[in-house]
């Protein structure tokens, strides 16, 4: 089965998600789709299987227009996808996840059908188990069989090797080799890991801001992909550390000792960092492998389920979240109206909240003041939610007072326009002259680059580097989140 | 916002709401063979026909607006405090406990320390519901609910038993409260209970309004999570907006035992919490539509009194036209949004 | 012995409109929508059925149209919800207000009138046994059979699990949460018929079936939304009601009326231990200890992951 994408496009509010690709797969083949975080490979390939509906372009298959896809019709039409976040059902048994949406039948004969075709591929199930008892490989080792007893021709893989084992990958990678080259069906490995794409793929498309920016053919260039990956300038060393401030006493913002957090579904544990004023940190990673847990238990908000937490010396271990607040942390989470501001309450009220003391017509001044401080053109009667991402972001940072001591941010730029980003930059920059130390996590490497004095990469949800980031390059930050060390660090 | 927007004007939207509710009341009416006009012009009659009538009809406002003031400040804390008829119930009762303390003779100043206790049992019966929700991850609804179930029995238990009037027993009610205890009414007016409704909605104006109480409560009530996070602890807030309104339904109890029935009944709260409920979501969770809704919750029931004798229907009509408005109102908002929708994503 | 059967006989008969209405709960939930409005619901369909029984002179002509009447509030209440988007507590509140009264009001011309009723269907060595009784057991292995043995009640199932992924699989999610609240309301509105034309025949002002609503949408809570725990939840108030009765005889002291309210107070505490496992002390607790573990994950009921949340088919 031939397939061709042709200048497919879908925005999410004012932000371009996928700009116009094109692109043709055939089948026998495994084809890899690379890119950064955002770079628009979930939405493309959501697209293709029928559960995101495009703003425009067409899907031909062998040569005619697929029409509207839904995920019904995509399925019938032999197009399956396994999802990076596991789109099953975890409370319901091992059978029943097979059927749905599989071949369907009752226990016996989806029992049968999965004993079948798991002994094929040398994985082994227990049809009556629950999902939740199995592990995450286990989990995707299911939807994929799934996939094949509804019969697609075409596999999807969204970043099929996040947080399973290393045999499972084996038998994952086996499973890929036997399905395009035996049975002649086209297999997209979507990933973020450059070594396991090289390895695997045939054909490998590498994608950058919503287009195909490169298609290449083994034998692979690693320097030629990051550099399509990343922009032009992904082997050059960063400029000059930025706002070189910091370090100018022995004091200790935040020590951590042995801490661990509670996250989604895992714990993030053995954190020891140590953090001193004036100091900016950037937490670099597949999204989901920690950097939440921590800036959120960083803040009061995860909880601390062992080790000591110090924050300028007091012990916060355990505390509750205003604890926190009052000795100077502060978090802005990247859901900032569902997490950090309240949607259907004024400017006004958000200042009210943060500074008790804003009272008569002084309060109205320093409010004002501050809007035109921190740039943001609205009234102070407008809710919230009424706000632009940008003028949201500029109103958190409005919201955190002079004195804090460790200020938390979630992809503190996340959907902005670059003048955005760049006053919020300066502003960040300013706070840690004053001697605040700086967190925050981004999908983006050249923000990390460009404002770090530390990196702090995050690989299969543990802590996985620590390292200064002069001299540091975009490749070398791109080894190290797709879990290699050394290459001269 | 920026999108292409569709809002209906005010004025549309009451003229949908109110075409929709006479549509399902005039349709209920036919189905019970009761003719319409006539019905409406009993209730009218019935509520505000006379001076008499009108100021019974303001003496079931003040209940109703105590009880809707004090919901607003559990829905700003985004609790559905259903457990508010138990919350009267229970001021009733401790009001009436408080009160019969006290002998004949012992002037008028137990009857404000049996308002305070009406405030306090309310109050606690209130918190009881939100600590099983903060604490126990019991959902408000079904706490308050088995509450009110749970007061409605104590009621009965005390008029039946310890309460029970001498002689026999009887559902009746308890024995009456000495003179003392009345709250005045000077020529049949509610003077004493209009004056602390009134109270009850200016203090929540500036609770709402201007304090940072209240901010702090609007907050966690928005958005729990960033509430936690900006250090406002939201569950502390939520058994405080509980307790506040338990102790406003509460003093609703307590005056419907010293101003209007001057005993204990089982029937004592005359399912005004449940009225408040309707006439806050018809309100839109507003204080300002909540009194005219109040006072024409109040006429309805009071004129509704009449439909037995006058068209041999039930009194319940009140509830159902209640009811009807309330739902005409989430209907019309959400065709409005299904609308807008449509026009926004063409 | 006569005594024991006889209790038996009563319990079976009190909790069978218990079983119907919760495990009519139970599958409107199971695909994620909320029917707040049961209690209003079961009132206005005991009123339907004795109406209509009265009129035609068939008691199962009314037990048909109380299903029916169950079936058309939930109708209303999940087509509002899932197409003008409203609040499904907010709906289902309103709802239980507004039927209650129009039951009350609809109801005046029937108050207190006998009537017919479904009568007794006798088993020999048992007596008389009521008809309400076998069709809340037929129910009970229906709604088993088909919530775990059939194809729709897979997606069902699924569809209140995780809306996003069974669409993903080709499930249609608004179809589905659609029957299930209508089927979910029929049940509502057979156990509101079972009250008027069996457990407590006629019909008045109260009609005594009051407040049944609310113990079964707590029942299903505490039933973890699983058939079988339900039905045993639906026994075990209607244990309380019987011995509500027996109770009443051994202390004259107590007003009947404290019988009538204690299924409420055992309400909140069976919500109250059914929430236990999910408080952090427990959980740590249950994390050191194997006894207390094996406890808490007897009573922890997990709702279906998407319950009362909005869905949208186009992301």
């Amino acid at each position: 089965m031939d397939i061709t994408l042709r200048e497919i496009r879908k925005n999410y509010g004012a932000v371009q998600a996928l700009r116009g690709v094109d692109a043709s797969l055939r089948p026998g083949r495994v084809y890899g789709l690379l890119g950064e975080n955002g770079a628009g490979k979930s939405t493309l390939m959501r697209v293709l299987c029928g559960r995101t509906r495009p703003d425009g372009g067409d899907i031909l298959i062998n040569g005619a227009s697929a029409g509207a896809l839904n995920p019904a019709r995509a399925l019938a039409v032999g197009v399956g996808m396994l999802q990076q976040d596991p789109l099953d059902f975890p409370a319901m048994k091992v059978w029943e996840n097979f059927s749905l949406g599989g071949r369907g039948g009752g226990r016996a004969k989806a029992a049968e059908n999965l004993a079948n075709l798991s002994g094929s591929f040398h994985f082994s199930f227990d049809p009556d188990m629950r999902l939740a008892d199995l592990t995450v490989g286990e989990r995707q080792q299911l939807s994929l069989l799934r996939l094949l007893d509804a019969g697609v021709r075409v596999l999807i893989l969204d970043e099929p090797t996040t947080g399973i084992s290393l045999e499972q990958k084996e038998a994952l990678f086996a499973a890929m080799r036997r399905l395009s080259k035996d049975e002649n069906r086209t297999v997209i490995f979507v990933t973020h890991n450059l070594e396991e794409a090289v390895d695997m793929c045939d054909d490998i498309l590498v994608m950058s801001h919503g287009r195909v920016t490169g298609e290449f053919t083994p034998p692979y260039s690693k320097e030629e992909l990051l550099t399509r990956m990343f922009g032009e300038d992904a082997a050059r060393p960063v400029k000059s550390s930025p706002a070189a401030a910091g370090r100018r006493d022995g004091r200790e913002t935040l020590a951590l000792s042995g801490a661990v957090f509670e996250g989604e579904g895992f714990d993030l544990a053995d954190i020891d960092l140590c953090v001193r004023p004036g100091e900016i940190i950037g937490l670099a990673g597949l999204e989901g492998n920690g950097q939440e847990p921590l800036l959120r238990g960083l803040a009061g908000r995860a909880r601390m389920k062992a080790g000591r937490l110090l924050l300028d010396g007091i012990d916060l271990s355990g505390k509750p979240p205003e604890r926190f607040r009052f000795s100077g942390s502060h978090l802005l989470p990247a859901a900032r109206l569902e997490r950090g501001l309240f949607p259907d309450m004024s400017v006004r009220e958000h200042f009210q909240l943060a500074f008790p003391e804003l009272k008569g017509a002084g309060g109205t001044a320093f409010m004002e003041a501050s809007c035109r401080r921190f740039r943001l053109p609205v009234r102070l009667s407008e809710p919230a939610v009424n706000l632009s991402g940008g003028n949201q972001q500029r109103l958190q940072l409005a919201l955190i007072p002079e004195n804090v001591k460790l200020l938390l941010l979630e992809h503190p730029t996340r959907g902005l326009d670059l003048e955005s980003c760049r006053q919020i930059w300066e502003h960040l920059e300013e706070r840690c002259r004053q001697g605040a130390a700086i967190l925050f996590s981004s999908a983006d490497l050249e923000e990390i680059l460009d404002h770090c004095h530390r990196v702090l990469v995050f690989f299969q949800r543990r802590l996985f580097a620590d390292v200064n980031a002069s001299g540091l390059s975009a490749g070398a930050l791109g080894a190290l989140m797709s879990g290699q060390k050394g290459e001269g660090l | 916002m920026s999108a292409p927007g569709f809002r209906m004007a005010a004025p549309v939207r009451l003229v949908a709401v109110a075409a929709f509710a006479v549509a399902a009341t005039l349709i209920i009416l036919l189905l019970a063979g009761a003719p319409p006009l006539d019905a409406v012009s009993v209730i009218l009659d019935g509520g505000v026909g006379s001076r008499i009538r009108a100021l019974q009809s303001l003496g079931v406002w003040t209940p109703l607006m105590l009880c809707s003031a004090g919901l607003l400040l559990t829905f700003a804390a985004g609790l559905w405090n259903i457990g508010i008829e138990g919350q009267v119930v229970m001021g009733a009762i401790a009001a009436t406990c408080l009160l019969r303390f006290f002998g004949e003779g012992a002037g008028t100043f137990p009857l404000v320390l049996g308002l305070l206790a009406g405030m306090a049992g309310g109050a606690l019966w209130a918190w009881l519901s939100g600590a099983l929700r903060v604490y126990g991850r019991v959902h408000e609804i079904f706490s308050g609910l088995g509450l009110n179930f749970v007061a409605i029995g104590l009621t009965l238990w005390l008029i039946l038993g310890p309460w029970r009037q001498p002689g026999a027993a009887s559902l009746s009610g308890t024995e009456p409260l000495p003179d003392d205890f009345w709250l005045p009414m000077p020529g049949g007016f509610p003077l004493w209970q209009t004056v602390l409704a009134a109270a009850a909605v200016i203090a929540v104006r500036i609770i709402l309004t201007k304090s940072r109480w209240g901010l702090v409560v609007k907050a966690s009530g928005q958005n729990a999570s960033a509430a936690a996070l900006w250090g406002l602890r939201p569950g502390l807030r939520a058994l405080q907006a509980m307790a506040a309104c338990g102790a406003l339904a509460g003093l609703a109890g307590a005056l419907q035992v010293t101003g209007l029935y001057h005993r204990l009944l089982p029937s004592i709260s005359s399912g005004y919490g449940y009225t408040a409920l309707l006439a806050v979501m018809m309100a839109g969770f507003k204080l300002g539509p909540v009194i005219p809704i109040c006072f024409f919750f109040a006429i309805l029931n009071v004129g509704s009194i009449q439909l037995p004798l006058g068209l041999r229907l039930d009194s319940s009509l009140a509830g159902v036209i209640q009811g009807v408005l309330a739902l005409s109102v989430f209907v019309v908002a959400g065709l409005e949004l299904r609308l807008r929708r449509r026009k926004g994503g063409a | 012995m006569d005594m024991f059967i006889a209790t038996i006989l009563g319990i079976l008969a009190a909790g069978s409109p218990l079983v119907l209405a919760s495990l009519g709960e139970t599958i409107s939930e199971r695909a994620g929508v909320v029917n707040l409005s049961l209690d209003g619901a079961m009132l206005l369909s005991a009123m339907a059925a004795f109406a209509l029984a009265l009129t035609t002179g068939s008691a199962w002509l009314g037990f048909l149209f109380g299903g029916l009447t169950g079936a058309a509030v939930a109708g209303f209440l999940v087509v509002v919800s899932v197409y003008l988007g409203c609040s499904q507590m907010a709906i289902g509140f309103i709802l239980t207000l507004l039927c209650r009264d129009l039951a009350y009001f609809l109801g005046n011309d029937y108050a207190r009138l006998p009537g017919p009723d479904l009568g007794y269907w006798s088993i020999p060595g048992l007596g008389g046994i009521s008809p309400v009784v076998y069709v809340s057991v037929i129910a009970m292995f229906l709604v088993w059979r088909w919530m775990f043995f059939t194809r729709s009640g897979l997606r069902a199932r699924a569809v209140g699990e995780s809306p996003q992924a069974a669409f993903s699989r080709g499930v249609k999610v608004n179809r589905i949460r659609i029957l299930c609240v209508l089927t979910g309301g029929f049940m509502a509105g057979l156990a509101g018929g079972a009250y008027s034309l069996a457990i407590k025949n006629g019909w008045g002002r109260p009609q005594g079936c009051e407040g049944a609503g609310w113990i079964c949408l707590a029942i299903v809570i505490f039933g973890g939304w699983s058939p079988w725990k339900v039905v045993a939840g639906a026994y075990f108030f209607a244990a309380l009601q019987v011995a509500g009765i027996h109770l009443q005889d051994l202390f004259p002291g107590l007003p009947g009326p404290v019988f009538q309210v204690a299924p409420f107070p055992i309400m909140i505490l069976t919500l109250l231990l059914a929430n236990l496992g999910r408080m952090r002390r427990v959980k740590d607790l249950a994390a050191r200890n194997p006894f207390v573990k094996k406890i808490v994950s007897g009573l922890n009921a997990s709702a279906p992951e998407a319950l009362g949340k909005d869905f949208n088919e186009d992301m």
